[in-house]
């Protein structure tokens, strides 16, 4: 039995590319990965956010509006339903002049339980080292 | 030996990332490594048949039923990605295959490098 | 960590490479990468060199691009694709691609 850790670490901007929203789905794939190992044998996949890849974690995207597409915040709010750990750099939000009133922090209008965190750089870093395998999207 | 899992995004003959992934794949293949290739977002347009070969652009078909052929390379493509651009299960070469995002994942627990190659 | 850094870019991604840190980092100039090898704006080499890592550039990327290994800045070593499978597996535990 054992556990591998995917440490997904969001750095592009949304919608242009589909590299986060890829990133994304994915890691939310992590949840029925077990159909294809071995019992006990689990993939658990994290998700950081650093870089230009802080602004995915805005609230108030209107992609389906104007596009027809699920949102990146759509997803993230997944992420968080599925109680996946996610990681916002605290330094690049500062840069952007943003705090947590500004970007997705819980899902709970969707049962969520589970919140973001907002980090410093530092704590990825952590975060990347312990992991298995890291996917920079 | 060991296994090499790569994922990618990258566009066919719009970007040389995507042969990267492949010349990439046919090195650790030549070593002796086992190669696990994994085509999602627009990467899964090397999932339709009847690519062509012109002198400007890659063309990666032929490299790619050899790696098949060498029993050491598993090439497999995002279902979802593929039918949202039109490509469908009969659209698929021969030799591929077509999975859920869930396929990679898995493909990582007993890969000993993995390599994302995540856009463009 | 021993951690490899594909670096596929010549003008993006250098913000991210700045702040990651391994015990040991091989930076490996890919695709417009080998840019950094190479170029030189202003007649200064690129600031991307300064990083303590080991350096190496793709030759079949560089030679695409009509840069030769004379060209290549000393910090930086010519690998091909088998030397990369070698560095991949026998010299660093984590790759990514930027």
């Amino acid at each position: 039995m054992a556990t591998k850790k995917l440490a997904f670490v969001v750095r592009s901007l949304p919608y242009k590319t589909e590299a986060s929203r890829l990133a994304l789905t994915h890691a939310i794939a992590s949840q029925t990965v077990e159909i294809y190992l071995n019992d006990g044998d689990l993939v658990e996949a994290s998700i950081s956010y650093i870089g230009d890849g802080v602004l995915n974690c805005l609230k108030g995207q209107q992609g389906g509006k104007h596009y027809g597409i699920t949102t990146i915040e759509g997803h993230a709010k997944n992420t968080l339903l599925l109680d996946m750990r996610v990681l916002v750099c605290k330094e690049d939000l500062d840069k952007f002049g943003l705090t947590a009133d500004n970007i997705l922090m819980d899902a709970e209008d969707i049962g969520g339980e589970t919140n973001a965190n907002i980090v410093s750089y530092s704590e990825i870093q952590k975060e990347m080292e312990t992991a298995t395998h890291l996917l920079f999207c | 030996m060991s296994k090499l899992t790569i994922g990618t995004f990258s566009s066919l003959v719009g970007s040389l990332s995507l042969d990267f992934a492949v010349k990439l794949s046919e090195a650790a293949v030549k070593k002796g490594h086992t190669v696990d290739f994994w085509m999602s977002g627009n990467a899964t347009m090397m999932a339709k048949k009847g690519q062509k070969a012109f002198k400007d652009y890659s063309f990666l078909a032929k490299t790619i039923q050899e790696l098949i052929a060498t029993g050491q390379f598993k090439i497999t493509a995002c279902e979802a990605c593929a039918e949202a651009r039109g490509y469908h299960k009969e659209d698929c070469p021969d030799g591929m295959i077509r999975k859920s995002m869930d396929w990679y994942l898995a493909s990582t627990f007993d890969a000993d490098r993995v390599l994302h190659i995540g856009g463009d | 960590m021993k951690l490899a850094v594909l670096m596929s870019d010549y003008r993006a991604g250098t913000d991210i490479l700045e702040r990651l840190s391994a015990e040991k980092l091989g930076i490996i100039l890919v695709g417009n990468g080998v840019y950094h090898a190479a170029v030189k704006e202003g007649g200064k080499t690129s600031s991307l060199l300064d990083k303590q890592a080991v350096f190496y550039a793709l030759t079949e990327d560089f030679e695409t691009r009509g840069i030769t290994s004379e060209n290549l800045d000393s910090r930086v070593k010519a690998v091909n694709y088998g030397d990369l499978v070698d560095l991949i597996f026998n010299d660093y535990e984590k790759i990514i691609w930027l």
